[in-house]
């Protein structure tokens, strides 16, 4: 138990390293700070653009509903992406996956450790763009500020999403294990997937019937739905356009379902992570270059 | 006095020319044969693009009600096609023309372009020639998808007008790209945090999914079509959707000609200054920096 905490903690730093010492803190900070905040100001003048047109007839509800949404889904991202991202470049750009293979750290570990540093950054990022939401948009002031945020649920959801995260991120790392050249996109193209059909940007009724099941068929739905609760209150009842298949679940009820699919998707990384290393180790693919 | 690569004679200007233009085909022949061997990467490269088209244009949906505002919800749903389309070329000049110098001194190309008798420029402009051509299969493929799967009118107020925007825009986006690539020479990481840096900030002051005039101010955008992009999409939504733009379609596409120019000047200058300082710095064959 010490070594793996050890492996943990050690793979955390490295992670930590790697992502920021490549520019003073205060720059690394302001990187921080300005791609997440202009991801979600793009869609804040997309609301104002679409209020434009309809002058003034799009309900105010959305604008906090697509910004503290955007930015908790930046949490999905960085840590998917960045497990995924960790196995190309130890392997392809480093070329040190090998290396960690051999020596005597335990291989998931030291991925859950990179992945640690990830939900560091992502966390920080998160809050740093609420934060600047808040500060710029009465709207949201509102809708953060009127219900007021319930920290329990908040904790909980908090707490079984990134459990959920580390397991989608630990299932693309390694499937990325076997995937050369594609590696790179394929958390890209799961990630786009997820926004699409988790409803990030939109009430999920929106979609067709059929698409609406499959994204009731992902945890981050309900991951999403139960953070924007937590932080927002349910969605008044006068919002009709704002109103999903979800509507009428509790708080309690969505972590339930959280949790039940968080825990197949956790069996189902530690499986096929154990299958995929195994793999890339038959077929020598922990040293595979494909010059990416 | 002998030849040496580091002091070649001047060749003729015929001789430089064809040389040039050698350097620019092999380098593009690269590019364009990726699109035929690499037939999976180029799925995902125009699937997850329509995932993003398919997102947003969903939201304006939501937003905007297509039961009661049916044409403002085409309209705003064509704006994000359009952009998505065009945002594939900006990625490639990141990526591909911006970031690449860098990439192929990773993988210890780089040396052997420097060493080899064809000029740079020509090794950039083929870069800049593949990826044109691959972005362009992808670009297509995802605005006739997007324009098929959210039924986009496509109805310009003239072909010939539309394709001279989109050349000029497309001369002047990949001149930057040359001038990116210049600047990258010399970087390390912090390159790729760069690249990944000018992405959303980009999107956002380029208005890729919003009618830039609506929203900022005139000073503002304005100053955002010094971007090839805002003031190529700008004249292109102007021509295809007849959405009020931020300068009347002649003057962006005279600002579009003149910023092809700057940059495509700029880029030369600057590759030969930044060479030098590479050279010197030893920067050509550093790598995992």
């Amino acid at each position: 138990m010490r070594e793996h905490l050890r492996t943990l903690r050690l793979a955390a730093w490295l992670g930590w390293q790697l992502e920021t010492n490549w520019a003073s803190p205060w720059l690394f900070a302001v990187y921080m700070v300005i791609k997440p905040v202009t991801g979600s100001l793009m869609l804040v003048c997309m609301f104002y653009a679409a209020r434009y047109a309809t002058n003034g007839r799009v309900p105010a509800e959305f604008l906090p509903y697509l910004y503290v949404s955007n930015a908790c889904f930046g949490l999905v991202g960085t840590v998917t992406f960045g497990l995924s991202y960790a196995v190309v470049t130890d392997r392809e750009r480093y070329r040190m996956l090998k290396y960690v293979y051999l020596s005597p750290v335990n291989f998931q570990t030291y991925f859950a450790g990179r992945g640690l540093a990830r939900v560091a950054e992502g966390v920080v990022g998160g809050v740093l763009n609420i934060a600047v939401g808040l500060a710029l948009f009465a709207d949201m002031r509102r809708s953060l500020g009127g219900a007021g945020v319930d920290w329990p649920w908040l904790l909980v959801f908090l707490a079984v999403g990134v459990a959920m995260l580390w397991a989608a991120g630990m299932i693309l790392a390694g499937a990325c294990l076997n995937l050369s050249r594609n590696g790179m996109f394929l958390s890209e193209g799961i990630s786009g997937v997820v926004y699409l059909l988790s409803g990030v940007v939109f009430p999920i009724a929106v979609l067709p019937v059929w698409v609406q099941w499959i994204g009731l068929g992902l945890p981050t739905t309900y991951w999403l739905e139960g953070m924007r609760r937590a932080l927002m209150g349910p969605v008044p009842a006068n919002v009709s356009a704002l109103h999903g298949p979800l509507e009428a679940w509790t708080n309690a009820d969505l972590a339930l379902m959280l949790l039940a699919t968080t825990a197949a998707l956790v069996a189902f990384a530690l499986w096929f992570w154990k299958w995929n290393e195994r793999r890339a180790w038959q077929l020598g693919r922990l040293e595979e270059n494909a010059g990416v | 006095m002998p030849e040496s690569p580091r002091h070649p004679a001047t060749p003729s200007p015929r001789h430089a020319a064809k040389l040039f233009v050698a350097a620019a085909l092999a380098r593009s022949y690269a590019r364009v044969a990726w699109l035929f061997r690499s037939r999976s990467w180029m799925i995902q490269e125009t699937v997850l693009p329509v995932l993003a088209v398919a997102a947003f244009a969903y939201s304006y949906q939501a937003m905007l009600d297509p039961r009661s505002n049916p044409e403002v919800a085409a309209q705003y749903t064509g704006l994000v096609v359009l952009g998505a389309a065009m945002t594939t070329f900006w990625l490639n000049v990141l990526w591909g023309m911006g970031a690449a110098l860098y990439w192929e001194r990773d993988s210890g190309n780089l040396e052997l372009f420097v060493m080899s008798p064809a000029p740079m420029m020509g090794v950039l402009t083929g870069m800049a020639l593949g990826g044109m051509t691959t972005t362009f299969v992808r670009a297509t493929v995802i605005a006739t998808a997007g324009v098929l799967l959210f039924d986009v009118p496509v109805n310009p107020t003239s072909w010939p007008l539309l394709g001279l925007v989109f050349f000029l825009t497309l001369t002047a986006l990949y001149g930057l790209g040359m001038m990116f690539a210049s600047v990258f020479l010399r970087w390390g990481r912090e390159a790729w945090h760069l690249v990944n840096l000018l992405q959303e900030p980009v999107y956002l002051l380029t208005g890729t999914n919003f009618p830039v005039s609506a929203i900022f101010p005139k000073a503002v955008a304005a100053a955002a079509t010094l971007i090839p992009l805002t003031a190529g999409m700008d004249a292109m939504r102007q021509v295809l959707f007849r959405t009020p733009g931020i300068f009347g379609v002649w003057e962006e596409v005279a600002a579009l000609a003149v910023l092809s120019v700057i940059f495509l000047f700029t880029a030369r200058w600057l590759l030969a200054r930044l060479e030098r300082r590479a050279r010197e710095e030893g920067k050509l064959t550093v790598r995992w920096q």
